[in-house]
């Protein structure tokens, strides 16, 4: 081996870079934004889970001469950074906001939660009336599900233990039941794939898209034929919106793919429209198709469009909820997530898929897509039209 | 009206550098119009203004008797980029389907042009191969053709035949004849001074302005020349006094 002809390649190569600030910049800034992100935003637990506490309990006098709620103590005892409770007055009107996705669960204390409690305590226990709670769970999203009952349930053991504790008893047999109702999963059961596909799909729809775009549009320009497209009779606005339909087409294609997948392989089923679905997925498609065109224009070439990827790709999946839900994020990370249109894509998909949700649901979402595409295309034919 | 293209003061500056610097052009229709200059003469910054791709800073310029930028006008026009210009990863018939469709042809008149220009450019059995396969020298039939398919009064050729073999370039040459026979204008930009002398006249152009415009025995006879690239170089040091 000829170390000098070696070493040639390599001082060429770095040379490059010098020429390519943006290039070495990026090589620079890349893993440091990574770390960034993915320390900020792995493995939180949900917290601020907005969850309905219906407090029927009336306080009961305790044999030490105090009047007491168990219920508020229990409340007391839930963790304030997992949960950010709404009292309600009804449980009618806390079961429609859970049912409009408006709170997460809603913590139930019947009017005789106490004395059933103080009834069922060693040494009267009898075990004949239960105390019981209830709690109605959202669980079309499992993670979060889980992490509302396992606070209720902390909650409760910590009350009935320092309660024992405090009466000077022993605790016997579990004195509180807990009544769960899930509002999705008496049809059929949630599973972590079902909470999963339609993150996917989305997913995929706006990485395939996009990359592709930036791409395309990079090898447009250097390649001549977007020139001569602009030398033609064709307009800005026919020349994206056509390149806009061929991406819904293919996203159209990529979300049956894996919904047929999903439904075969794992078992899943499909609660709502899939017309609605697919909607979603081309309004995805055609907004992060014009946001591959204005990435496109501030690219040179293709190593710096390449350079785009990790820039849309590690926010998208570190804050949108794709693989945990944006409540585990941190707080103040939590309004970016707003920010990023696959959000919306992924919680629409997910209300169609898992709650059956129509389009008197999902609106807020789906118009947020609508002007994400909008947005981005009336941008797109911009940065084309500039160009002259 | 006699004037394909008619610019009169037409400038256009990037920054510090003058692209074109009030370029007065008259080339009329049927001709086959040679503008000659050295790289970073203004060739194709001419042609792009001519074709709307970028937008003159002042002046006045018509094409076909339109004021430019006009979309309407270029269904009348045919552009062939100096890259290849086609769209590798389709086949050569997709890539005429895409440009007829843009221009608006019908299916008949697209299946007879299709057949005319795949004959006139050599590539009838290629039709159906996918664009990546071919050789350098087809894929620029290929955008020839592609320029040519919707039968345009004019034609802009930006350095058509840069990075071209020889024998190639003797087949354009021919192609580019053969079009003006059929009435088509052919405005060529080239810094091949030897090519000029197929053109019916000749616009040598340096920094942006025209410095000298003619037939190529004009030319020559003019300066007192044999050859257009002597012509050039005295024209040039007489500009520089």
């Amino acid at each position: 081996m000829n170390i000098r002809r070696m070493l040639a390649f390599t001082r060429r190569m770095l040379l490059q870079f010098r020429h390519d600030r943006r290039t070495l910049g990026f090589i620079i800034a890349m893993p440091l934004l990574m770390m960034l992100i993915f320390g900020y935003t792995f493995g939180g637990d949900p917290s601020n889970l907005k969850v309905a506490v219906v407090n029927l309990d009336e306080p009961v006098a305790l044999p030490m001469g105090s009047e007491r709620s168990f219920a508020d103590t229990v409340v007391e005892n839930l963790d304030d950074d997992t949960f950010d409770l709404e009292v309600y007055s009804s449980l009618e009107e806390a079961r429609s906001d859970l049912e409009d996705g408006k709170i997460w669960g809603i913590i139930h204390f019947p009017a005789n939660f106490t004395s059933n409690l103080v009834l069922d305590l060693p040494p009267a226990g009898n075990g004949s009336v239960p105390s019981t709670i209830g709690v109605y769970l959202d669980d079309s999203n499992p993670n979060i599900a889980g992490v509302v009952m396992s606070g209720v349930q902390m909650a409760v053991k910590d009350t009935v233990t320092s309660t024992l504790e405090d009466m000077g008893m022993e605790q016997g047999t579990e004195p509180v039941q807990m009544n769960v109702v899930n509002l999705y999963a008496s049809e059929r059961d949630i599973e972590f794939i079902d909470y999963f596909a339609p993150g996917v799909i989305s997913f995929a729809i706006m990485m395939v898209t996009t990359m592709i775009t930036i791409i395309l549009f990079v090898f447009e320009r250097r390649n001549g034929t977007l020139q001569r497209l602009l030398a033609s009779p064709a307009t800005e606005g026919e020349i994206v919106t056509g390149y806009a339909l061929a991406f819904a087409c293919i996203g159209v294609m990529q979300s049956l793919v894996i919904m047929t997948a999903a439904i075969l392989i794992f078992d899943i089923t499909i609660a709502g429209s899939l017309l609605l679905a697919l909607l979603v997925v081309v309004l995805l498609a055609i907004g992060h198709q014009g946001l591959g065109i204005m990435l496109s224009s501030a690219a040179r070439n293709e190593l710096q469009a390449i350079q785009f990827v990790p820039l849309v790709l590690f926010p998208s999946v570190l804050l949108a909820g794709l693989f945990w839900p944006v409540e585990s994020i941190p707080q103040y990370l939590q309004p970016v997530s707003y920010l990023i249109p696959l959000r919306y894509g992924i919680d629409a998909e997910r209300s169609i898929m898992i709650r059956g949700w129509g389009i008197c649901e999902i609106w807020p979402q789906v118009t947020v897509l609508v002007l994400f595409a909008v947005l981005t295309l009336g941008l797109s034919v911009l940065i084309l039209k500039k160009r002259r | 009206m006699k004037w394909a293209i008619e610019t009169r003061d037409m400038k256009k500056h990037f920054g510090e550098i003058r692209a074109v610097n009030g370029l007065e052009l008259k080339v009329k229709r049927g001709e086959t119009y040679g503008i000659l200059g050295p790289n970073g003469s203004g060739k194709t910054t001419t042609i792009k203004l001519l074709c709307g791709l970028i937008r003159k800073d002042s002046g006045s310029a018509r094409v076909l008797g339109c004021d430019i930028p006009d979309k309407k006008v270029m269904n009348r026009v045919g552009y062939m980029p100096q890259e290849t210009a086609v769209y590798l990863d389709n086949t050569v018939h997709e890539n005429l389907q895409m440009f007829a469709d843009i221009y608006g042809m019908s299916r008949e008149l697209f299946a007879r042009r299709e057949e005319e220009m795949l004959h006139f450019v050599d590539l009838s059995d290629r039709k159906n191969c996918l664009v990546t396969t071919l050789s350098g020298g087809m894929k620029h039939r290929v955008s020839l053709a592609c320029s040519l398919i919707h039968d345009p009064e004019l034609l802009f050729l930006d350095e058509p035949t840069v990075g071209v073999d020889p024998e190639l370039r003797a087949t354009f040459w021919h192609y580019f004849e053969e079009l003006s026979k059929r009435g088509v204008t052919v405005v060529i930009t080239t810094h091949y001074m030897d090519e000029a002398s197929h053109c019916t006249r000749v616009g040598m152009i340096r920094l942006g302005q025209l410095i000298a415009e003619g037939s190529p025995a004009e030319l020559l006879r003019a300066t007192g020349c044999t050859s257009l690239e002597d012509a050039f170089l005295k024209l040039a040091r007489r500009d520089d006094k």
